[in-house]
């Protein structure tokens, strides 16, 4: 299977990920040498099957479901460029300017 | 500095300031993202004001710069994450402290740790202490470097695929992984989150068990940690009697380096004269474990990585007329090295719809049967596996940067463990025309405490700088 330059573009979008024409060629090709060498796994029989592997604990324990402090060693007021009255504030979006 | 000796190190101010002078000495490695005497002499102050010393009393510890402090910025080697500050520390960081531990410096990795030689940071690649023409292996190259150079007697990195285990055998010290889930993730910033370790490097097998020991355990902060009690350091073994070595066939194929098969012959045949058995066994589907590696890992990698879009974390890039998808896909575009946004991209690739069956749910399959060959192994009578960490030596710094699969390859024998879940360590066994070869040891889920003991043996009757050619 080979990946071309509309369908790299297209998962670029897909992952939110701004690319430089001047690095897309070399892209597509070093894209291209990864998924044909992923594709080994089609050796692999799909009825060869084990049980699902699950990383950690069988059963994961899940918190009470009670308010607890947050383990922060500096209050949020501390760590954000502006904060107002409990609130974060952030930058107007574009599409508000005239609002 | 001598290795092994923290308790006898003396007070913490005389090791805050010979530390100090020995990070200054060390700066051409550029192994070192952050660091002041300010900080290490606070630290000193603080163990030096505690009651007791602790299991680590005053012992400098570095920490691979994705693993969060409030004290220092967490950048992992991304522009994304440049001046980034965290609001708490990890529960690794808090419990070497709480050991008495001074950390010593935030160290240098390939960004967000995607990588197998330090070469991929933003803020430059880190020199191998022995030869800088080569690199140290990444991605968890800094605190590798940092610890071969004699700079730290342990350093914390992280692995999601070998990123300590391959590091330590190109710069010739101790690299543990522990089962995942024995320690805590809370703080470690996420890569692959189903493989993700904080892991130890030590200049001795000691050493690192000490601080293994410190950082483990069970932790609420972190769901997926084990409730099992933190592991013991263990207690020395006279000899290998009773002991079943594994040597997996297909981690010995014909083209291995000569310098490491000859290594690892000589440390099989060390086994046997302490009263260890070796058997030859095989693992068949290790063969795909590289290909299952790189599905997985970048799919993990697409989904943890979104949330560094230029409004949340770090540096932001406005885009045209304030347009928001604007400023995520510039941001990202120009904040993520080359590395890592080949993998973000690899990853949204085999997660989208139409590949999804193909790539990562054929991932999911062979990784099961890879995890189901360690547990058909171990369940027949073998204690511990034997491999070489890496194919060869430290390979020289640029000689597979064009080529991802090349690089990728760095990781043939380590990274089944990771995806097993299983813990796993590399030993320096000898040195092939001057750099150093190490032995993996790779044992049953929770089998640390034993694997390390044999470890300790093999360190205190081989001597990993015999030229083994």
């Amino acid at each position: 299977m080979s990946i071309g330059l509309d369908e790299v573009l297209h998962v670029a979008k897909l992952a939110e990920l701004a690319v430089n024409e001047n690095e897309i060629l070399r892209l597509v090709d070093q894209m291209n040498r990864i998924v044909n060498y992923v594709a080994k796994l089609d050796e692999v029989p799909g009825d060869r099957t084990a049980e699902p592997f699950l990383a950690g604990p069988k059963a994961v324990m899940l918190r009470e479901d009670v308010e607890v402090t947050v383990p922060l060693a500096r209050p949020p007021s501390a760590i954000a460029p502006e904060f107002l009255e409990g609130f974060f504030l952030v930058p107007r979006h574009g599409a508000m300017e005239d609002q | 500095m001598t290795a092994g000796t923290a308790q006898k190190r003396g007070s913490g101010a005389a090791t805050a300031r010979e530390t100090g002078a020995r990070l200054t000495e060390a700066a051409p490695l550029n192994a070192v993202l952050h660091w002041s005497q300010d900080l290490l002499d606070a630290e000193a102050s603080r163990v030096d004001a505690m009651p007791t010393p602790g299991a680590l009393a005053a012992m400098p510890v570095a920490l691979k710069d994705n693993i969060v402090t409030v004290e220092q910025p967490t950048t992992c080697a991304s522009r994304v994450l440049e001046g980034y500050l965290s609001p708490y520390n990890a529960t690794a960081v808090d419990r070497l402290r709480a050991a008495g531990a001074m950390i010593a410096a935030k160290t240098n990795l390939d960004e967000f740790a995607m990588g197998s030689s330090t070469e991929h940071s933003a803020f430059g690649r880190v020199k191998h202490p022995l030869d800088p023409t080569r690199v140290p292996g990444g991605s968890s190259g800094g605190s590798a470097a940092l610890v071969a150079a004699g700079v730290v007697p342990a350093a914390l990195g992280s692995e999601t695929g070998g990123s300590v285990r391959q590091p330590a055998s190109f710069c010739g010290v101790v690299g543990v992984k522990p089962t995942y889930g024995r320690v805590s993730r809370y703080g470690l910033v996420a890569f692959g989150s189903s493989l993700d370790c904080i892991s130890v490097f030590g200049r001795t097998v000691d050493d690192a068990a000490r601080v293994l020991s410190a950082i483990s355990g069970p932790d609420p902060l972190d769901a997926t940690t084990i409730d099992r009690p933190p592991m013991q350091v263990p207690k020395a073994l006279p000899d290998l009697r009773g002991l079943t070595v594994g040597l997996p066939q297909e981690y010995f194929p014909a083209d291995l380096d000569g310098g490491v098969a000859t290594a690892l012959r000589r440390t099989t045949e060390q086994i046997q004269a302490l009263g260890g058995d070796a058997r030859l066994v095989s693992l068949p589907n290790s063969a795909y474990a590289v290909p299952t590696y790189y599905i997985i890992a970048p799919a993990e990698a697409a989904a943890n990585l979104a949330r560094y879009d230029g409004v949340r974390y770090g540096k932001r890039r406005v885009g045209p007329d304030g347009d928001i998808r604007a400023l995520y896909r510039t941001t990202r575009g120009e904040g993520f090295g080359e590395e890592v946004r080949r993998r973000i991209l690899v990853g949204t690739y085999v997660l989208s719809a139409g590949y999804y069956d193909a790539y990562y749910k054929k991932a999911q399959q062979v990784r099961a049967l890879i995890a189901e060959d360690f547990q058909r192994v171990f369940a027949s009578g073998i204690d511990l596996l034997l491999t070489p960490t890496t194919p060869t030596p430290a390979f020289k710094a640029g000689e597979k940067t064009e080529d991802p699969v090349a690089m990728y390859l760095a990781d043939i024998f380590v990274c089944s463990m990771s995806l097993a879940g299983l813990p796993a360590m590399s030993l320096p066994v000898g040195r092939s025309e001057g750099l150093p070869i190490g032995a993996q040891l790779v044992a049953p889920h929770f089998g640390e405490e034993r694997m390390l003991a044999v470890a300790q043996v093999l360190e205190r009757t081989l001597d990993p700088l015999a030229e083994v050619r």
